[in-house]
């Protein structure tokens, strides 16, 4: 390695080295932060919701002209929706997980509370709703039949007779307890609400990045009342194994055929609420990566382009290092080395530049600081793409006769 | 040390072939001081390249130091070349990015020498063609005559076995050039062995024996120091 | 002269192809990731009602108090962007600016006559006359309900072409009747096309959405009890319960304009605003001082972040690499001038003065920059393509082309890459004529 001639020769070419310098540390710090942004979309849209999402079904359903006895007609559906082959249970409720539609409350375990305990997500279900989605009850019961009420809207209300919480509510409101028995406080109406069960898992309706729930994002809680108001209600459908597809066709035939007074909006699969909702996160992700492959090819030609024109311009010089004994290896070591300690600085300025573009990203747009690791491997990925970048160039200077040294001037 | 037998170099072109070397043989012993002349364009520069090892020959064979050079590879050569020969070009051909010590310090980084050793040589070359003072400096700020100088200096740091000198003093003035041949006189002195390559009549005679190329072949003058004056007498 | 060096600058470009391409291709492909991100930034970004959004104005009051104001992270200042039915009302019956609407989201299902079809959901928007005259909605038929139809809570509605051609086939309805959720409600107009992007009035519920396809008068809509299906915020407090507990609540769900036309109108309106909000602590309904905002379109969209957050990321990452795309063509340039050092150096030996290898090499930037502009634009429409597919249906609603795009990218081409080859040219014109004579 010989760095200092190396160095002292590429002032006359200064400003192509700090060129070179420059864009690759600008391609590290947007690869950086970029693959860091990827990573965390990825796993953003990956979240289980602890719900069966391959064979829950969901359809809305709405009243023409709001009729007295929804209540009954909703039973009707659920009863004719169970009786349908392949279902194992239904229930209606006022939202889903991955619908960024819902509704949410402070939680508090005393009166008089200046700010929640915890914030979380409300469900409503009847005994049917743990089937209905598929959850998984790790503590304590599901409702009892008497416990459940009906609930004419939001607005309507109604002290809940018990509630079953997620564990990540579980956990927040109650660390070193069993929250099975426990109770929280209920501000309006006033009251205590006991706590009769605790599932694994429900994820809150709002799943986007930074947004609203994302601090709140396993804290849930069901509330026994059958959902009843003027406006679509959800109807969320359990089936069978491999049967979402049959009861997504025979679902809205068979409501229809008991009134159809009403109107039904799209009928699918949980999955396909996943995939829409999490359709621009995705999009950002392939438009990332894009965007990076085009950077490091850009930046890669840039780097062969001038190389190639700096071995152009030192041609005489490297015929006179092979007559004075160079090596083809030589050569090529030494275009190699000279890329290196000009990718090695744009890496220091990059990595700096990665970490300051990120402190700003956090305090702009609410993300996460960068983890070193990123700027290692954005690091390592630069400096491998000059040195595979700059091998055609140096391959080219080390077919340089030697015997040009002796040519004229 | 140096012995080419009926070597021959044919430059191939689409439609002719033309030999540069046509039966060309030459020994030139341990501590001789060669000249080497003729007209221009009759294969002296091709002789100097096929002699440095910067280009392959075609016919015949060709022992440096005892070494066949016949079928060695591109990196062989290059060691071979890097170890044994010190060259002094017509044109200098020192690296004008790098300063003096720099210049001098190439091949011997190629040959791998650590950094104390290389210190120590460089020293000693600058000191033996006078130039100690200017170590630092760029070729840009020396004369023509340091230049060349710097450049034998180069030639000699890694104690070659043969020094090849290609019109050495072509792009000197008088004076210069005077000085460069005094110091290459010197050398042979002390025991170098070297092959130089010039035109120019003036400069042959003070070599110990000069060999004369035309249309590529040898009109060997040997044991007589002056020149034989031809008919198409070189300019 | 300047024909001559295009000439020049054409010739020295052909005679390089290589080089000239990896340029024009560097400069295209910057070009073409950074407009496309500018397009759909823009069109968030974009002033949807220019020739008023500074006379049209989004009225915020605190009914919660600095207790239990909407938190924000990261935003101290921000509080609730919706206000309660008692100040929608309240502020309606004032009348105290030029023209005002009160108005929420809702819905219901439409019965078409022809009973073969099923009855299908409708977004409604409630809202008081003035909201056509604010917003400058175009009719293609009829017009807006009166102020009486207003006060009379009358059974009116103004539709959308869209629907007006589902339901109707097209043509004239002023005057046919709509059935919603078992009631009729006579048409008085239909709406022309008319789309703000972004929704600025409503930003809380869908932003770049189709927006409503019926109006009907906010009174009529209360009247009929028609839900809010919008956000509804109650900060924990729901009211008394029912309809009537709901209006009276504090809970937020509406949303109210006023248009102030001059700068007169807007510090009279404030003024009036803060003395209403001391009325209600006055009245014992606040506890607190009168805390109330009134923001015009342009500061509306801004407290309320149009623009996402992911678009400017796209946008700030996408000009970067136009950046390194820039300096990689200067890169090039560099090259390219420097390798004609020699011919440089014979030009000026043999006449030509610095400004004259300035000149014929900044055009030749220029030249390279306005290639490298056509194909950024071919590019561009790719990219807008491919979001199309790849992102929601709202955000393909902002990926067009505009005129202005268009010579937004040709312009942006041309200066940044002469302002790139600006050092390599400046080197050029340095060379020193009889130097390059001599070799090297």
């Amino acid at each position: 390695m010989q760095f200092r001639p190396i160095i002292s020769a590429m002032r006359r070419n200064k400003v192509g080295a700090i060129l070179i310098a420059v864009q690759m540390a600008i391609t590290l710090a947007i690869l950086c932060n970029a693959l860091f942004i990827i990573q965390q979309r990825i796993v953003l849209s990956q979240r289980p919701t602890g719900v069966d999402e391959a064979n829950v079904v969901v359809l809305d359903n709405q009243w023409v002209g709001n009729p007295p006895d929804v209540a009954a007609r909703q039973q009707g559906d659920l009863a004719a929706l169970r009786s349908l082959p392949g279902v194992q249970d239904a229930f209606a409720t006022n939202t889903v997980p991955l619908t960024n539609s819902g509704s949410s409350e402070g939680i508090n375990l005393h009166p008089d509370q200046k700010t929640a305990t915890a914030r979380a997500a409300l469900y409503f279900g009847d005994e049917h709703a743990i089937a209905g989605l598929g959850l998984k009850l790790i503590a304590g019961r599901n409702f009892n039949a008497d416990e459940v009420a009906d609930k004419a809207g939001y607005n309507d209300r109604k002290l809940p007779a018990a509630i079953i919480i997620t564990k990540g509510l579980a956990d927040k409101l109650f660390p070193n307890a069993n929250a099975v028995g426990q109770s929280i406080y209920s501000d309006a109406p006033k009251g205590q609400v006991p706590i009769v069960g605790v599932v694994d898992r429900l994820q809150v309706p709002w799943v986007s990045a930074g947004g609203w729930g994302s601090t709140f994002n396993d804290n849930s809680f069901i509330a026994p009342f059958r959902f009843v108001g003027p406006y679509p209600i959800n109807y969320v459908v359990h089936t069978q194994p491999g049967q979402a597809a049959a009861v997504i066709q025979a679902a809205p035939k068979k409501l229809f055929d008991i009134s159809r007074a009403r109107v039904i909006g799209k009928t699918r699969a949980m999955t396909v609420l996943r995939t829409e909702i999490y359709k621009n996160d995705k999009g950002l992700v392939v438009i990332l990566a894009v965007v990076c492959a085009a950077l490091l090819a850009v930046t890669a030609f840039g780097i062969v382009g001038l190389t190639s024109y700096w071995v152009a311009q030192r041609r005489r010089q490297i015929g006179i290092r092979r007559a004075l004994g160079a090596t083809r290896n030589a050569i090529i070591q030494y275009f190699q080395t000279e890329n290196l300690l000009i990718a090695g600085a744009g890496a220091a300025i990059g990595v700096a530049l990665a970490v300051s573009l990120n402190l700003w990203m956090v305090s702009a747009f609410a993300m996460e600081r960068l983890n070193t690791g990123y700027t290692l491997i954005g690091a390592v990925v630069v400096m491998l793409l000059g040195q595979a970048a700059v091998l055609w160039p140096a391959l080219k200077a080390a077919s340089i006769p030697p015997a040009l040294a002796t040519r004229a001037a | 040390m140096l012995k080419m037998t009926h070597l021959s170099k044919a430059y191939r072109t689409e439609v002719v072939e033309t030999y540069a070397l046509r039966d060309f043989s030459i020994h030139v012993r341990e501590g001789e001081f060669v000249a080497v002349t003729g007209p221009s364009g009759s294969g002296k520069t091709t002789f100097l390249t096929i002699a440095g090892l910067l280009e392959e020959f075609n016919g015949g064979e060709y022992q440096l130091d005892g070494a066949n050079v016949r079928g060695l590879n591109d990196n062989q050569r290059s060691r071979l070349r890097n170890e044994k020969i010190g060259f002094i070009f017509q044109a200098f051909n020192l690296i004008a990015d790098l300063n003096v010590q720099d210049n001098i310090d190439v091949p011997l980084r190629y040959r791998g020498f650590n950094a104390a050793e290389r210190r120590r040589r460089i020293q000693e070359a600058l000191g033996r063609v006078g130039l100690s003072a200017r170590s630092r400096h760029y070729p840009a700020e020396l004369s023509g005559g340091q230049q060349q100088r710097v450049a034998i200096a180069r030639a000699l740091a890694g104690s070659p076995r043969l020094l090849l000198a290609d019109e050495p003093t072509g792009n000197l003035d008088t004076q210069m050039a005077r000085g460069v041949l005094d110091l290459l006189e010197e050398l042979h002195r002390d025991g170098a062995t070297i092959v130089m390559v010039t035109h120019d009549p003036e400069l042959a005679v003070r070599a110990q024996r000069e060999v004369h190329i035309v249309d590529g072949q040898v009109v060997d003058l040997a044991a007589q120091p002056r020149l034989v004056a031809t008919a198409n007498a070189n300019t | 002269m300047f024909n001559y060096y295009l000439g020049l600058a054409l010739r020295s470009l052909k005679r390089n192809i290589v080089l000239t391409t990896l340029m024009i291709a560097a400069v295209g492909v910057g070009i073409g990731a950074s407009m496309t991100t500018l397009t759909v930034f823009r069109a968030m970004d974009n002033d949807p009602i220019p020739q008023k959004s500074r006379q049209l104005f989004a009225v915020q009051i605190d009914n919660w108090g600095p207790d239990n104001r909407s938190i924000v992270p990261g935003d101290a200042e921000h509080f609730q962007e919706q206000i309660s039915y008692t100040d929608a009302v309240g502020l309606m019956n004032a009348k105290a600016a030029h023209r005002q609407s009160a108005m929420y989201k809702t819905g219901a299902a439409l019965t078409p006559a022809n009973t073969d079809l099923l009855p299908f959901q409708v977004q409604i928007r409630a809202a008081y006359t003035d909201f056509f005259s604010m917003f400058q909605t175009p009719f293609l038929v009829g017009g807006p309900w009166s102020a009486d139809d207003d006060k009379n809570h009358a059974d009116v509605a103004v539709i959308t072409q869209k629907l007006n051609d589902k339901v109707f086939g097209g043509g004239n309805s002023v005057g046919k009747s709509i059935n919603l959720d078992n009631h009729e409600f006579r048409i008085v107009g239909v709406l022309g096309a008319w789309a703000p992007t972004p929704q600025f009035y409503d930003l809380n519920n869908d932003q770049y959405g189709e927006g409503a396809e019926i109006y009907v008068p906010f009174t009529r809509a209360i009247d009929g009890q028609m839900a809010g299906w919008g956000n509804n915020n109650c900060s924990g407090d729901s009211g008394q319960p029912g309809w009537e507990g709901h209006l009276h609540s504090e809970c937020v769900w509406m949303q109210f304009w006023a248009e102030l036309p001059t700068a007169a109108d807007v510090a009279a309106y404030r003024a009036f605003l803060n003395n209403y909000a001391a009325d209600q602590q006055r009245s014992g309904r606040f506890h607190w001082p009168a805390h109330t905002r009134i923001r015009d379109v342009r500061e509306w969209l801004v407290y309320q972040h149009a623009v996402s957050d992911e678009v400017r990321i796209l946008v700030l990452v996408s000009f970067s690499f136009l950046l390194v795309c820039l300096l990689n063509a200067m890169g090039l340039m560099l090259a390219k001038i420097m390798g004609r050092a020699g011919d440089i150096g014979v030009r000026r030996a043999l006449g030509a003065s610095r400004r004259a290898i300035f000149g014929q090499c900044l055009i030749e930037a220029g030249v390279v920059g306005l290639a490298g502009g056509l194909l950024g634009l071919a590019l561009t429409a790719l990219g807008l393509m491919g979001l199309r597919s790849l992102l929601s249906e709202e955000v393909s609603r902002l990926t067009h082309f505009s005129a202005a795009d268009i010579t937004i990218a040709i312009v942006l081409a041309v200066l940044a890459t002469t302002l790139a080859g600006l050092y390599p040219t400046w080197r050029a014109a340095q060379v020193q004529p009889a130097w390059q004579l001599k070799a090297q």
